[in-house]
Parts: structure tokens; C-alpha cells; sequence
């Protein structure tokens, strides 16, 4: 009796779990990989075309370009934000009022909505009103001014420093948090060692910290799949498509076009990307486990 | 054993090394000094630009309004519907967040506390599910929103919201309950309390430390998303703050004053939070990034 009771907590305790995960995490999942195959406007009648759709995106120079400026994105994370992120964690980790409240201003893009940031940083690189371009003048660098956002050759590479503005207070937190754990004896062994400042970051605190390193490269990867608010609203992925990443090329090709099927199949194919990337950086973090 | 002493007298009576120390230092607060204003320059142009006419922009890009017009914000208020997006923001807020902890919470209870069979598979099913990137849900969402009647109404946003804020939610409070000993409830269980009275009077109050990083978590997520609103909700009446604000920019794009006072609105009840929670919320999103 008692263990009947308990089963049917437990059933419906779990139930309304399981069915809101399902229906709205795999669910979708396996409706893009059915949609995918198909032609499809989303009314009337869906074509089926076999691998027609896939054909078509490995194709599409925008689906490479995209592929290309999602690479970047992870560059961009993983050489800017993680070491200015290390250097700050080591600079910071004290807690005087100074940087206690640096600590919180660099955290602050963190809990603000992405439109918010993405429009600020618009107006900064705006052509008439744009401070950044103000300040090039005020410096007599006047030459230097550029229509940051609207030339196809660095539409892209302008949106990598509101990236890192907004994500380095995350990795900050992460890495003082992993140096804080380091015990006390190292640094005074350090010290008497007569190690200090960046030979000390180098080869003392870096390698106790390898672990929290590399997860937060993984965070980097999994993060610039997730950029999509950010060009959306700074470039909507143009200049023609100079700035797409494959979730704006998702959402441009399937939206603007009323392509679903089209959609559906790029939709799968960011889902095996990124199940491939992740894979992969397990699959090296594990290795390197085993080979130490 | 006098090792140490000279040393000590090494580093204080060396000349030379004590001014590189010194020009350290410099370096040191020039660089930090430095960031902390990089950092904090774009919030305060966007406060400082909130109060300025267009000619203000021209004519003073780093300065001060010439006269401060606080008229902006009414105007912002009133022109963009503004008091409608927070309410729309607030339903879909509070409503993912109050099925997000309650859901949670008693699948974290379930599974922390009870042997079952498939209880591996349920926690698999989780992993699994946060491998899925986000974004390459939205066209099949939308999809299968389109089928269920679903789109333009705030179960669009409150069920995909809670949905994916489980796994995250659940593994942190899981985890914690997994810490706690059983003897509470097994003196409650013997003194004849029900399951359910086990998990709203002993469960949820011993888990509040987990359950207030899980609300700051899954608010955040609902407050500031963008993609899922941009998706599913079109009807004006149902905008959350982000995409009212994304739209209003678009259509005043010329009245900068206004645009940036309707900006500095919508974040301020964030900015209010974090300057009463912030180290709850570092802490909170910090482990939610590294959990999830």
C-alpha cells in the first residue's frame, strides 16, 4: 500500500516534468529533422524532397560565411574574453571598496537584456551620432572613422567587442572563484619562491587552475552558438548577410521567406554542429585526463 | 635556520627593485582605472543621453545636455506602450518562474530522495536535453506552436521559458537536497505527514538557499530573452519590454533622446535588483553557467 502511494508520487510528481521537457526540448528536435526533408511554405501542402534542402544549405555561401563568423565568435571568446577575464580575476581579487565596485560594473552587462546592450553599442558605432567616431576626431584620428556596422568587411569584427564587453564579467566570477580555492601555503611558497605578478600567473596559478580554464572554453564554444540576440539587433546579420551567424541565417531564411522546411533543415544541422563541437571538446578534455 | 632572513633584506634594501615595484603599482591602477571607465562609459552616456535633444548629440557627443529634458521619459512612456510591455513582461515572468521553482522542485525532491526504477534514464533524458543549443529550436517551435494555436498568447512564452529553465533548476536543486540529511523528514515521515506535506512543509523551506539562486536563474532568462518573444508574439498588445523596446527603436530611429530614455526605463528595475542582490546574482549565474 505504502509503495503504491509512494509510486504514484513519484509518477506525478515527475509527470508534468517529463511532458513540458519533452514537448518543448525534443519535441522541436525531431520535428526539424522530419520538416527538414520536406519543401514547405507552412500552408497548404509539404513537398517532400528527400535531402534537397541539406543539399541546398551546403550550397549557400551564406551558410559557410555564417559557419565562418560563428568561428570567429569563438575565437574571439576564447583568446579575448578568457584572458582579459584571467588578468582582471588576478587583478581584482582583493576586496577593497575600489574593486569590489569594479567587480560589479564589469558583471553589470551580464544580467541586462541583450537588446539593451546591442543598442547602446549601435549608437556607439552610429555614422552621424556615434561617440566612437566623435572620439576618432577629438584625437585627431579623424581618418580613421568607418561606418562600423555597415561595411561588409568588418561589420563582423565590430560586433566582437560588445561580445566581450557584456560576457567577461561571467568568466571573471568563474576564475575567482577557482583562484580563491587555491590554498593559502602556495602562495607563500610562491612568495619565499620570490615568484610574483605575471611569472606567478604564469606558472604558479594558471596550471592549478587548468580545469576551470577549460571549462570555461567549453562555455565560450556552446555561448557563440548562442549569440543570436546580439546581431539580430546590431545588424540583423547584413550587410548582406557580412555579419550572419547560422542562427540569424535560420531565422533570415526561414522567416523573411516563409521557408519552414528550409528552416527546419538548418535548424538540424546547428543541432549536429554543436553536438559535434561539443563531442569533440569532451572528447579532448578526457583524453587529456587519462594521458596525465 | 635563517633562511629567511636574508632574503627579506633582499627585496627591502634593493633601490631599483623598489621603484620597479612602485612604477608596478602605477601600472597597476592606470590599467585598472582604465577598464572601470571602459566599462562603465556606455551605461552612462546611455543615462546622460536619455535627457539630451538630437541637436545635443551633434553638438555635445561627451558633454552634458545643454538643458536636461526629463520630458524624454514621459514622452517614451507614453508613445511606446511602454507600461504595457512591463506588464506583458511581468506575466510571463513571474508565471515561468512560479511553475519553473514548482515543477523543479518536486522533480529535485523525487529524485534526491527516491529509489526508482528509470530514475537514470529521467536524468540522461536531462543531459541530453541540455546538449540541444536554444536557438535551433525556434523554427520548430514555432512550427509546432503554429499547429497547437499557440502563438500570440503567453503560454508561448511562459511553457518554452520554464521548459528550458528545468534541467538547470533541477540539477542545482537536486544537488542541494542531496547535501541535506534526512533526518527531518524522517521524523516528520514517522510522526505521519504525507508525502506531499513532506515536500511543501519540510522540502521547500530547508531548499530556499538553492531555490533563490534557481529564481534568479530562470528570471533573469525570461526578463531579458529576445528570440522566443521575436517568434512568437507579434500582436502589439502582447510585447514583453525587450522586443517593445527593439520595435519602438525602429520606429523612432531619428528621435535619439527618445529612444535611449524608453532604454534606460526598461533596464532600471534590473539595475535596481542587482544593486540589491548582486552578489546572490553573480553566484547564481556563475553556477548556472557552469552547470548548464
Amino acid at each position: 500500500m505504502n509503495a503504491l502511494r509512494s509510486r504514484r508520487f513519484i509518477w506525478m510528481g515527475l509527470g508534468p516534468t517529463l511532458i513540458l521537457y519533452a514537448l518543448f526540448v525534443f519535441v522541436p528536435v525531431i520535428w526539424s529533422a522530419y520538416y527538414g526533408f520536406f519543401n514547405w511554405s507552412g500552408i497548404g501542402e509539404a513537398k517532400y524532397i528527400g535531402l534537397g534542402n541539406y543539399a541546398e544549405i551546403l550550397r549557400d555561401p551564406v551558410f559557410w560565411r555564417a559557419l565562418k563568423n560563428n568561428v570567429i565568435f569563438v575565437a574571439a571568446s576564447v583568446f579575448g574574453q578568457v584572458p582579459i577575464a584571467l588578468v582582471l580575476a588576478v587583478l581584482l581579487h582583493k576586496s577593497n571598496m575600489l574593486q569590489r565596485f569594479l567587480r560589479s560594473a564589469i558583471f553589470l552587462p551580464m544580467v541586462l537584456s541583450t537588446v539593451v546592450i546591442g543598442m547602446i553599442w549601435q549608437y556607439i558605432y552610429h555614422p552621424q551620432i556615434g561617440i566612437l567616431n566623435f572620439l576618432l576626431d577629438a584625437l585627431g584620428l579623424g581618418s580613421w572613422k568607418l561606418e562600423w556596422l555597415s561595411d561588409r568587411g568588418i561589420a563582423i569584427y565590430s560586433l566582437i567587442p560588445p561580445l566581450i564587453w557584456s560576457y567577461v564579467g561571467l568568466y571573471l566570477i568563474i576564475f575567482m572563484s577557482a583562484l580563491q580555492n587555491i590554498p593559502g601555503e602556495i602562495h607563500d611558497a610562491a612568495k619565499i619562491d620570490g615568484a610574483s605578478g605575471g611569472r606567478k600567473l604564469v606558472s604558479i596559478l594558471l596550471p592549478m587552475i587548468k580545469n576551470t580554464v577549460q571549462v570555461a572554453v567549453i562555455l565560450c564554444i556552446s555561448g557563440s552558438l548562442k549569440s543570436f540576440d546580439l546581431v539580430y539587433i546590431m545588424t540583423k546579420g547584413g550587410p548582406a548577410h557580412a555579419s550572419e551567424l547560422l542562427a540569424t541565417y535560420m531565422y533570415n531564411s526561414t522567416f523573411t521567406t516563409y521557408r519552414y522546411g528550409f528552416g527546419s533543415a538548418i535548424s538540424t544541422t546547428i543541432m549536429l554542429i554543436s553536438l559535434l563541437l561539443i563531442g569533440t571538446s569532451q572528447w579532448l578534455t578526457s583524453r587529456k585526463k587519462d594521458a596525465s | 635556520m635563517n633562511i629567511s632572513t636574508p632574503a627579506a633584506l633582499r627585496t627591502d634594501g634593493d633601490g631599483p627593485r623598489f621603484s620597479l615595484r612602485r612604477l608596478g603599482r602605477i601600472i597597476f591602477w592606470t590599467v585598472l582605472t582604465l577598464y572601470g571607465i571602459l566599462t562603465l562609459y556606455p551605461f552612462l552616456w546611455l543615462l546622460i543621453s536619455s535627457f539630451k535633444t538630437n541637436a545635443d548629440f551633434y553638438n555635445r557627443p561627451f558633454g552634458l545636455p545643454e538643458t536636461w529634458h526629463a520630458d524624454n521619459f514621459s514622452r517614451a512612456w507614453d508613445s511606446s506602450r511602454l507600461g504595457t510591455a512591463f506588464g506583458n513582461s511581468l506575466i510571463v515572468t513571474l508565471g515561468s518562474l512560479l511553475l519553473t521553482l514548482f515543477v523543479a522542485a518536486l522533480s529535485s525532491f523525487i529524485l534526491a530522495r527516491f529509489q526508482f526504477r528509470g530514475k537514470g534514464g529521467i536524468l540522461a533524458f536531462f543531459v541530453v536535453g541540455m546538449l540541444i543549443p536554444i536557438h535551433s529550436t525556434l523554427v520548430p517551435l514555432f512550427i509546432l506552436m503554429k499547429q497547437m494555436s499557440m502563438l500570440n498568447t503567453y503560454w508561448a512564452l511562459i511553457l518554452p521559458y520554464t521548459a528550458f529553465a528545468l534541467p538547470t533548476a533541477i540539477f542545482i536543486l537536486t544537488a542541494y537536497l542531496t547535501s541535506i540529511p534526512k533526518e527531518l523528514e524522517e521524523a516528520a515521515f514517522i510522526d505521519g505527514t504525507g508525502l506531499w506535506g513532506l515536500f511543501f512543509r519540510i522540502m521547500l523551506p530547508v531548499s530556499l538557499p538553492a531555490l533563490s539562486t534557481v529564481t534568479i536563474l530562470s528570471f533573469l532568462h525570461a526578463w531579458n530573452d529576445f528570440s522566443f518573444a521575436l517568434v512568437f508574439i507579434n500582436k502589439t498588445g502582447l510585447k514583453t519590454l525587450p522586443l517593445a523596446i527593439a520595435n519602438f527603436a525602429d520606429g523612432y530611429q531619428t528621435d535619439y533622446g527618445l529612444t535611449l530614455a524608453a532604454m534606460t526605463l526598461s533596464v532600471i528595475p534590473t539595475i535596481i535588483l542587482y544593486l540589491l542582490f548582486q552578489e546572490q546574482m553573480m553566484k547564481g549565474m556563475t553556477a548556472g553557467a557552469v552547470k548548464g
